[in-house]
């Protein structure tokens, strides 16, 4: 994904990181001033927004221009809050006792206790930053829970009877998909953002970033079928940046392509743009009608 | 502070907690707000938690920062005082508490709840004391936090940058998409589907069961003794029979039909059918309800467990519903009344529910939606009544 040498751009004050960009990700004004808003009040950011609007990219992004590593948390339903904190790996504990053929020593619980995701956040020497993506996956408990712990930035660990602190507060970050709100404890804890689809405007930037030798006619003409393509009807999964970034990638790799196939309203490369069949079926139908 | 702005806020139904509240004055503290635009931005993040209610808030601010669209001019004036008494707290707190007539001391001494409550009092007291109600805060009068009044602390009057750029945003109304509160969209179908994904027993890919076997090997001395449960997942069985007549539910088919289509990926064993208005003798598994006939009789042979999830309106002539001979179709004389047939499709599955794609409200002028509701649980067809129907649908009969 990264190309080219990486330039961060970012303004350092006097123990008073503040984030602006990254070199791989555009950043409009109002959510650069609630990542910082957030941090110093140290609060979790909890960012919602269709797919493709780069609420994971963000994380990367802020991790990249503070220069912190990233520790991802990726949810998933069946997940339990203590896994994501750490993990007692009894099975190779039962192992060694019985055959006693590693170093660890069998009698110390510790040497078998793992870190998870949020524990290897708490117990990084530097401040890292902490994405915990598509929470709306787990149950409500465990968004709670896990809430409670980011809040007192400590957790126990039961068989060795020990607290965890971190060292660090991470930079926290949470993306959700969900439409509907998440438990009302859980967002009063957290500063909220909702990512609209950026606008042509700013897509523009946004494609610049990714290929930035791209012709202004070129740019021009593929912003253009690419909303118009948003604006299909009964398309269930809508193109969004993903799709679009591949989509032109795909153009430019063909040496036979032209602009002008887009203005006479022929589009190739559909199935990069539509993933799902249905889809693709419908996005053909309408273009071949549109085009008379 | 902005205490006002708070309040409007709640009375226009945007949850925002006191916490919230204070936590935006703590952002203030900290310099983290210079001008509207920060205000803006940052008391959204920190107040307004879900994208619902931007659009609301995007109006509320509007209309509490710029005049244009105020019917009141005095609201301004009152806006600008609570500016001002914020800026000037959080500035020189022995000014403001000069102005008030209160020690210093005594109001460092509250908390910031009961400072807002103090400022608030202090403000409605002014409400009363100078034009009986009429306007907010006199404008001639000797009160100190009055706009032109007696203040000999010279109390700055709206320290806020004047950069209205915020207010042009807010009348962008940019949110307005996500405000819809109404029935499902296809839009929200993905999220629906989530919800009903729940109905199958999930519970951990892996089949051993955990518990089961430390508790068997601890009673077998140590000696290890694995327990395996059965998947639970394949087991759950759907009907859904959906309403496709008539023109009353046209809006809604497609809609319907698509979200439990995406259904049947989730469940295993998913089985559509149609009918028009109500349940006579026989289902549709056809669209048109011509070819594959279903009889209703058949339902007795069927798991009992199976979940029932009839959606339809509920809404049509009280004789279809009670007259034995009720159906609009000739070919369907000899039925008995439909709601004898609703009747035995609920005592034969514990697991029913009815969505309604008509919102609540409506549900009252329909005689017919409040006698079928007496025979099934009724919800409605929005995310929040899908989610109760999915966990009445889990729960119901246990």
């Amino acid at each position: 994904m990264v190309e080219g040498p990486q330039e961060f751009i970012m303004v350092l004050e006097k123990n008073n990181p503040r984030f602006t960009g990254a070199s791989q990700y555009v950043l409009d004004d109002e959510l650069a001033k609630i990542v910082n808003v957030s941090m110093a009040l140290e609060m979790p950011l909890l960012l919602k927004g269709e797919p493709g609007t780069g609420k994971t990219m963000l994380a990367h992004a802020i991790a990249q221009s503070l220069q912190m590593p990233l520790i991802v948390l990726n949810v998933k339903s069946s997940m339990k809050l203590i896994e994501a904190l750490y993990q007692y790996d009894t099975l190779t504990r039962l192992n060694d006792s019985r055959f006693g053929d590693s170093k660890r020593n069998v009698s110390d619980i510790e040497a078998y206790i793992k870190m998870g995701k949020i524990g290897q956040a708490f117990t990084a020497d530097k401040k890292t930053v902490l994405l915990i993506d598509e929470i709306d996956k787990a149950d409500t408990d465990f968004q709670d829970d896990m809430l409670d712990v980011l809040d007192q930035m400590q957790f126990d660990i039961i068989e060795i009877d020990k607290t965890i602190k971190a060292k660090h507060r991470p930079v926290i970050v949470i993306t959700s998909n969900a439409k509907k709100d998440l438990s009302d404890p859980f967002l009063g804890r957290c500063n909220f953002h909702h990512i609209a689809f950026p606008d042509p405007d700013m897509m523009r930037l946004i494609v610049n970033v990714h290929f930035p030798k791209l012709d202004d006619e070129l740019m021009k003409v593929c912003i253009t079928t690419f909303y118009r393509l948003r604006e299909l009807r009964g398309i269930e999964k809508k193109p969004a940046t993903r799709e679009l970034i591949n989509w032109i990638r795909a153009l430019k790799s063909d040496p036979d392509f032209k602009p002008k196939t887009l203005y006479q309203g022929r589009v190739p490369f559909l199935g990069v743009l539509f993933k799902k069949s249905a889809d693709l079926q419908q996005a053909t139908q309408q273009i071949i009608k549109s085009r008379g | 502070m902005f205490v006002n702005f708070f309040y409007t806020l709640r009375e226009r139904g945007i949850p925002v907690t006191p916490t919230s509240f204070l936590r935006l004055q703590k952002a203030m503290h900290k310099g983290l707000v210079h001008s509207l635009d920060d205000f803006y931005t940052v008391a959204r993040s920190v107040l307004v938690k879900s994208e619902r209610y931007f659009d609301t808030y995007d109006q509320i601010f509007a209309h509490h920062f710029k005049n244009a669209s105020l019917e009141d001019p005095t609201a301004v004036e009152l806006n600008e005082v609570a500016r001002a008494m914020l800026e000037e707290w959080l500035q020189n707190p022995k000014e403001l508490a000069d102005l008030l007539g209160i020690d210093k001391d005594q109001l460092k001494k509250m908390t910031p709840d009961e400072l807002i409550q103090y400022f608030l009092d202090r403000l409605k007291e002014q409400t009363e004391a100078h034009h009986g109600g009429n306007k907010w805060i006199g404008t001639g009068g000797t009160s100190p936090t009055g706009h032109s009044g007696y203040h000999p602390g010279g109390m700055r009057v709206g320290g806020v940058s004047r950069n209205h750029s915020a207010i042009k945003v807010a009348l962008e109304r940019r949110y307005r998409d996500y405000s819809q509160e109404g029935p499902l969209t296809q839009i929200q179908m993905g999220e629906a589907m989530k919800r009903l994904r729940r109905m199958a027993p999930t519970g951990p890919k892996d089949i051993v069961n955990v518990d089961k076997t430390i508790y068997e090997t601890m009673r077998n001395a140590g000696e290890i003794e694995i327990i395996f449960d059965r998947r639970l997942t394949d087991r759950l069985k759907v009907v859904l029979l959906i309403d496709n007549g008539g023109w009353s539910m046209e809006p809604y088919i497609d809609v319907v039909q698509t979200l439990f289509h995406y259904a049947s990926s989730q469940f295993k064993d998913l089985k559509i059918f149609f009918f028009h208005n109500t349940i006579y003798n026989r289902v549709w598994a056809d669209a048109q309800r011509y070819y594959k006939p279903q009889d209703v009789d058949d339902f007795i042979r069927w798991d009992p467990e199976t979940r029932i999830i009839i959606v339809g309106d509920a809404n049509m002539a009280p004789y279809e519903l009670m007259y034995p001979n009720g159906s609009i179709y000739l070919e369907e004389r000899q039925t008995g009344p439909s709601i004898e047939r609703l009747r035995f499709i609920a005592k034969t599955f514990r697991h029913c529910a009815w969505l309604n794609p008509m919102t609540v409200h409506e549900w009252y002028y329909s005689r017919t939606v409040e006698t079928i509701r007496q025979v099934f649980p009724m919800f409605e067809l929005t995310l929040d009544g899908l989610e109760k129907a999915v966990t009445h649908l889990t729960t119901s009969g246990k």
